[in-house]
């Protein structure tokens, strides 16, 4: 066979390879991004969730927790924050807000033994306590997709085609520490 | 950062080493098949022709029936949404599941006094993740969520998948070996060595390849169970961001004396966090399970 068809083969088979490459790594690239807009779809459900168990919960204590207008009054306004939040940074410093305010209620509510006995009580701190937690680990699912992602295009050979796609990095969510602090009770 | 950093790497590790395992297996399959049409047929692939089909057959039956079969096996019953403790249980089953990024499996519950649970489906989207009534009683909050990220790792990392096609990689290798041993006994085999008559020596290693093959197989399946279980045991520990959780998990199952004896069948014990039938501490290549301590140790040199 004539030399010039074995370039052409050779030629054929390194664009075929590099096509497949291609291919792989665009899907690779716009699977995490959907992940990663999926997850924060998931925390903003349940800040929703969250916002509006709150009024639930306020109709539950206000009849026990009379004396208490400052611990309800800092959960309203959390609670208002998060429903005025439109970045998503500016969402997760509200639901901080208002995991604060709400801590602070449920230390202060110990202090009431008829409202701890109440079934509806106990339920909503429940599922006000498992949304908190739901939203946590949604914030690091979506933490773990932004890392996946910005490893896929910041690494060779990702980052040639991230590029061409005009893809850029995303940033994780951060926690300020006063979130990881536990709320101070005084009585 | 350096800690999270650390788990990964235990997984990539895990990886790892389940796929050199997996590899293994799939060679000795294949060695049992080529060594079987040797004997037989004096030609490799006649036997390679018949034995590829049943083996996936029995791969495709098993898998399907898999979730069905374990779940009556275990005598479990869907969670109780109105007793508390079980209402728990889902909730974490769903913060599990969102820091995976899978869709929430079904949860059911196994009235028992053991600690232990499991996880089967044949894909993310039917999973089911089952907890005994006594892991939800003697566990407190954190060491469920350990043990519910153990078991969210295994449907994240479609163990379900590698143990149901292992263990009929399993089966069809004793099944190809006991064909060999009847034909041998009957005077069945070598009709086609004639042509191979000076290939005795051959012919010798190829039976007692056959022979031995069923043995390693299952050691072999038995090193991917476990391998499983320490990838699981990281994973989870990856999700919940918490491995003294399901390290105190472990305490407790190992130290706790259940009332009664563990239900359901021993066929389903390698799907348990922990196996339920046999003494925890033996260090054995015949368990299916790596020893607690061990787990232990590795969860918190996390």
């Amino acid at each position: 066979m004539d030399p010039i068809w074995w370039i052409i083969i050779l030629v054929v088979i390194l664009v075929v390879f590099f096509l497949l490459i291609y291919w792989g790594f665009y899907n690779k690239i716009i699977r995490t991004e959907n992940r990663i807009d999926n997850s924060w779809a998931q925390i903003d459900v349940q800040l929703r969730r969250r916002a509006d168990l709150i009024p639930n919960l306020m109709e539950a204590v206000k009849g026990y927790m009379k004396h208490e207008r400052t611990v309800l009054e800092n959960v309203t306004k959390a609670r208002a924050a998060l429903m005025k939040a439109k970045t998503p940074q500016e969402n997760i410093d509200a639901d901080n807000m208002l995991t604060g305010a709400l801590k602070t209620l449920f230390a202060v509510a110990e202090n009431y033994p008829d409202l701890k006995a109440n079934q509806n009580f106990l339920q909503l701190q429940d599922e006000l306590t498992h949304t908190e937690d739901k939203i946590a680990y949604s914030r690091q699912h979506f933490n773990d997709s932004v890392l996946s992602y910005n490893n896929t295009i910041e690494t060779f050979p990702g980052n040639i085609f991230a590029r061409r796609m005009g893809k850029k990095t995303r940033e994780m969510l951060q926690i300020p520490e006063a979130a990881r602090e536990v709320p101070k009770v005084k009585f | 950062m350096a800690e999270k950093l650390l788990i990964e790497d235990h997984i990539r590790k895990n990886k790892l080493d389940t796929v050199i395992i997996c590899t293994l297996m799939a060679l000795l399959f294949l060695g049992v098949v080529f060594a079987f049409g040797y004997i037989f047929f004096g030609n490799i692939y006649i036997a390679l022709l018949f034995g590829i089909p049943i083996a996936i057959a029995y791969v495709a039956v098993t898998y399907s029936f898999s979730v069905k079969t374990v779940l009556s096996a275990a005598k479990a019953r869907p969670a109780n949404p109105h007793v508390r403790e079980e209402k728990i249980f889902m909730y974490k089953v769903e913060e599990m599941a969102l820091a995976a990024g899978l869709p929430t499996p079904k949860t059911y519950v196994q009235d028992s006094d053991n600690i232990n649970a499991f996880a089967t489906g044949k894909k993310p989207e039917d999973a089911v993740i089952c907890v005994t009534t006594g892991a939800l009683r003697k566990l407190d909050k954190d060491e469920l969520e350990g043990v519910m990220g153990h078991e969210m790792s295994h449907i994240l990392n479609r163990d379900i998948l590698i143990a149901t096609v292992t263990i009929a990689v399993v089966g069809t290798i004793a099944l190809i070996a006991e064909i060999l041993f009847y034909s041998m006994f009957w005077g069945g085999a070598g009709r086609g060595r004639g042509r191979n008559e000076g290939n005795a020596i051959l012919i010798a290693i190829a039976i007692l390849f056959v022979i031995l093959a069923p043995i390693f197989s299952r050691l072999t399946y038995l090193a991917i169970s476990r391998r499983r279980e320490y990838l699981a045991d990281s994973n989870g520990a990856y999700l919940t961001r918490n491995p003294e959780g399901l390290a105190k998990a472990l305490e407790k199952i190992k130290n706790d004396h259940p009332s009664g004896k563990p239900k359901g069948s021993k066929t389903v014990a390698p799907l348990y966090i922990a196996n339920p039938f046999k003494s925890q501490s033996l260090n054995s290549i015949w368990s299916t399970h790596p020893p607690v301590d061990e787990r232990i140790k590795r969860l918190r040199s996390m």
